[in-house]
């Protein structure tokens, strides 16, 4: 299949990098998502390696050969869009045929890969069917299904969930990931969503300001955030501040609120800094008042069913963001006092 | 009581923009020996006057050819000038779209004037009937670009790429995507273009080929020196071709909005 290889690429409008000098490596068969906030390059990227957008600077190389220079419709690769871009006079019978006519696939060939396509996005008694007279949700199967016929050796995603409402994205999520990890197919997608990126992808590609901030599996990306704008992207966070106590032999110990964490050593940082840590909602627990830990008062409970949000402010001053189970619930108003695992106080940067 | 009072005026004013048409209709069907309305009894005599009239049926074939010649220039044309203007013109657009829509914008009187100078001074002249068609064409072009532009705004980028990403190269594209989806608008500029060189009087009038006369000219002629019901027989006539084509184009080439 088709190891991706993107070096040093760059897009320039005018005055704008739209996207600038990110390199990658998927995986064949990996499933890799752009995420980052609107504006960021991700479809700008994604066209480049479609071909539907000439790259500036730098490589795409599919199995090590460079395509820049190869056109969108050589390239062989599926590609599904936002709006879905059916073709509005054709049945789906008739969409997915298309690009099977444009590779000359035999006639009784062509109709067994259609039904088992089909089959595979649970629509097959839909063959006649024109677009507009499927759901949202069938549409989208239908693209898929009309970028998976073809059997390419990528296939690109542009926000293909953006358009459905909550409960569908989230059957779809898990749809498009069982099937993509069924055919096997070196996968690229594009979403703002970080929940969707991070329930579908392999790796996650955070991406600000046409710069790849960081490439990482989903729990290195939520856990060890490389800087404030992937831990503020990428779910809630706290931010906690401390100091550095001391560094030894490679170690940095720091003391914060909950007590003395620990983080690799790195430049520019000595002991006597102030630092600034991040916090996931959900590590932090809650305690009755004078257990160990800081005490704080609830500020404010929203109950969502599986989970109780709480806003708690610190007596230090500080304000958390915590997440707990309603097995323990406490009021807007009690004290509690408020404890976190070291391991799960991460080392952001020095404090700004 | 007020939507009666209205629905009766629009009856009316349609009635009186109607009127000139049903008069010539049933004036056409004239046994007398004079333009006249009422009739003076019912026949086809002057229907076989005109199919026996040699004048008469060779402008109708000269207007019949020089109304297709026109359409399909104008259609090519104006396909890839509103192709142009809709994908390509960036911020000439606006100046893009002036300049195709300036023939409507310009008396005919002084475009046909301007024409006529220029085949002369190009050394054409108007031996043959090339002045006429460009004529027809430049005068029917803007609507072929209004309506296939109109078409093609609504014709999403994103389709193309599809098709690219399935594999279809540009002509591939082109016939099999983009002109489907389109069609509406092209079939509805062709309609216009024909319509509209087949009555065309002004550019006619000054350009037409020595010797040679389309319909409306030869009807004008006509009735400057006669007054027989053969003249409402060539209107009534004229407007049942143009009728026809409407139809005819509506059912084999399906005007038929898609299913959308
Ligand atoms: N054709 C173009 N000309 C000029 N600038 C462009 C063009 N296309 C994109 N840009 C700019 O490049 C940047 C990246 O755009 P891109 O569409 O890749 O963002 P995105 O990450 O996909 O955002 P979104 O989530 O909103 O879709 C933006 O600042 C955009 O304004
Ligand atoms: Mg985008």
């Amino acid at each position: 299949m088709t190891v991706v290889r993107i070096e040093s690429l760059s897009k320039v409008y005018g005055a704008v990098r739209a996207v600038d000098r990110i390199s990658v490596e998927i995986g064949d068969g990996e499933f890799i998502s752009l995420l980052g906030p609107s504006g960021c390059g991700k479809t700008t990227t994604l066209k480049m390696i479609a071909g539907f957008e000439e790259a500036s600077e730098g490589a795409i190389r599919f199995d090590g050969a460079d395509v820049v220079r190869v056109p969108a419709e050589k390239r062989d690769i599926g590609m599904v869009f936002q709006n879905y871009a059916l073709f509005p006079h054709m049945t789906v019978d008739q969409n997915l045929a298309f690009g099977l006519e444009m590779r000359r696939v035999p006639r009784a060939e062509m109709r067994s890969r259609i039904d088992r396509v089909l089959e595979m996005v649970q629509l097959s008694g839909f063959s006649g069917r024109y677009p507009s007279q499927l759901s949202g949700g069938q549409q989208q199967r239908v693209a898929l299904a009309r970028a998976l016929v073809i059997e390419p050796r990528i296939l690109l995603l542009d926000e293909p969930l953006a358009n459905l409402d909550a409960k569908l994205r989230e059957e779809m999520r898990v749809f498009i990931r069982d099937l993509q990890r069924r055919v096997g197919i070196t996968t690229v997608y594009v979403t703002h969503d970080q929940a969707e990126a991070m329930t579908m992808s392999d790796r996650v590609v955070v991406m600000f300001g046409g710069r790849i901030a960081q490439v990482g599996a989903p729990a290195d990306i939520y856990e060890r955030p490389q800087n404030l704008d992937v831990a503020r992207f990428v779910g809630q966070v706290n931010l906690v501040s401390g100091t550095v106590a001391s560094a030894d032999d490679g170690t940095l110990a720091i003391d914060t609120a909950f007590g003395r964490a620990a983080a690799p050593a790195r430049d520019g940082l000595h002991p006597g800094q102030a630092v600034t840590l991040s916090l996931r909602p959900e590590a932090i627990g809650l305690g009755a008042p004078g257990k160990a830990g800081a005490p704080g008062r609830v500020e404010a409970r929203y109950y969502s069913g599986s989970l109780i949000d709480y806003r708690v402010a610190l007596d230090g001053g500080e304000t958390l963001h915590v997440q707990s189970f309603p097995t323990v619930a406490f009021a807007e108003g009690d004290r509690v006092s408020v404890h976190a695992p070291a391991d799960r106080l991460w080392l952001i940067g020095a404090a700004q | 009581m007020r939507s009666r009072v209205l629905a009766a005026y629009c009856i009316l004013i349609y009635l009186f923009l109607a009127a000139p048409i049903i008069i010539v209709v049933g004036a056409s069907f004239n046994a007398g020996n004079f333009l006249t309305f009422p009739p003076q009894g019912l026949s086809l005599r002057w229907y076989v006057v005109f199919f026996h009239n040699d004048v008469f049926m060779r402008a109708i074939r000269t207007s019949l050819w020089v109304a297709a010649v026109t359409t399909c220039v104008s259609l090519v044309v104006g396909t890839m000038a509103a192709l142009f203007y809709v994908q390509h013109a960036g911020r000439w657009k606006e100046t893009v779209r002036v300049a195709m829509l300036a023939p409507l914008l310009l008396p005919e009187v002084l475009t046909a004037i301007a024409l006529l100078f220029f085949v002369y001074a190009i050394g054409i002249g108007t031996r043959s009937m090339f002045g006429m068609v460009v004529g027809h064409v430049l005068m029917t072009l803007p609507f072929v670009f209004i309506n296939v532009a109109a078409s093609l705004e609504s014709f999403d980028p994103d389709w193309d790429m599809a098709a690219r990403s399935l594999g279809a190269g540009r002509w591939t594209r082109f016939r099999r995507i983009m002109l489907p989806l389109i069609k509406p608008g092209v079939i509805g500029g062709a309609l216009f273009a024909f319509i509209i060189s087949f009555d065309m009087f002004t550019i006619s009038f000054l350009l037409k080929g020595i010797g040679t006369s389309t319909l409306p000219i030869q009807l004008f002629d006509y009735l400057r020196t006669n007054f027989t019901p053969e003249a409402a027989a060539v209107s009534t006539l004229s407007v049942l071709l143009t009728l026809g084509v409407v139809i005819v184009s509506d059912k084999v080439l399906g005007l038929k909005l898609h299913r959308f």
